[in-house]
């Protein structure tokens, strides 16, 4: 899953580990890439997998269009379906903190924290 | 800078928006972040919300002033729009979240609406350019 809209660009690549969908997010997460990324997770939502991992490790800007795409992500996915987002650092894990989306998906400094999360 | 409130412009004047605080600023990188996503927030809420009542989108302005004595940045975003925000009730958890951010985010901030459009201001306080010297003001 990757395209070039015409002023942001956004990466996303998908892999599988054991049950859980990892999402690896690249570059920016604003109002014009943030639907891919809504797009993304549904798809991995219906490919069954215990969890559905978001790893914004390589994201370098993260606006409030793509924290709410998280938000409205927790309610469309299937109950039995856990979200986890990795963060770390001021343009990603310190936004979300300060709006709260901490306290609403499961938010982890690594994607390995997130693994171990997950399959715990 | 100047430009029409649509997504692809607030993208650009962001990123450069971004350079132009590299350039004359130093600021640690949270704050530097913390910058450039309250400032995209209010150009966003101008994006999204400014023109939602008429046919196409019309302008937003952009300004950045920087009072060295005081150590202040003060960046403005206005419109000549009137802000159309969904009643809280119905636009749904994903929403919403623009200006709570721009307040966790700048030391100061406000927004004013008036018919003739709405002013977002966002104030920093201690804020250092890198070389006063060569600055003009």
């Amino acid at each position: 899953v990757a395209s070039q809209p015409s002023a942001s660009s956004c990466t996303i690549e998908q892999k599988r580990i054991g049950e859980i969908e990892v999402l690896s997010v690249a570059g920016v997460v604003d109002m014009l890439t943030a639907a891919q990324l809504g797009d993304a997770i549904a798809v991995a939502g219906r490919k069954s997998p215990r969890g559905v991992v978001v790893d914004l490790g390589a994201v370098d800007f993260l606006a409030s269009a793509g924290m709410g795409i998280l938000v409205a992500a927790r309610d469309e996915l299937p109950a039995s379906v856990q979200l986890g987002v990795v963060a770390d650092g001021p343009a990603t894990s310190r936004p979300l903190k300060l709006v709260g989306i901490a306290e609403v998906v499961g938010l982890h400094s690594t994607l390995d924290d997130a693994l171990a999360a997950l399959t715990a | 800078m100047d430009a029409i409130a649509e997504p692809e412009s607030a993208a650009q004047i962001r990123r450069d928006f971004s350079e132009w605080l590299r350039r004359f600023f130093t600021l640690d990188p949270t704050k530097s972040s913390d910058v450039v996503l309250a400032v995209n927030e209010a150009m966003a809420n101008a994006a999204e919300f400014a023109y939602v009542t008429v046919e196409r989108s019309g302008p937003m302005h952009v300004r950045a002033d920087y009072d060295g004595s005081a150590a202040t940045l003060i960046v403005t975003v206005t419109d000549e729009g009137a802000w159309k925000i969904a009643d809280p009730a119905t636009k749904g958890p994903s929403r919403g979240r623009g200006i709570p951010l721009m307040q966790a985010l700048a030391d100061r901030t406000t927004v004013e609406s008036s018919p003739a459009g709405t002013r977002v201001s966002l104030q920093w306080n201690r804020v250092t350019a890198q070389d006063c010297g060569s600055r003009t003001t």
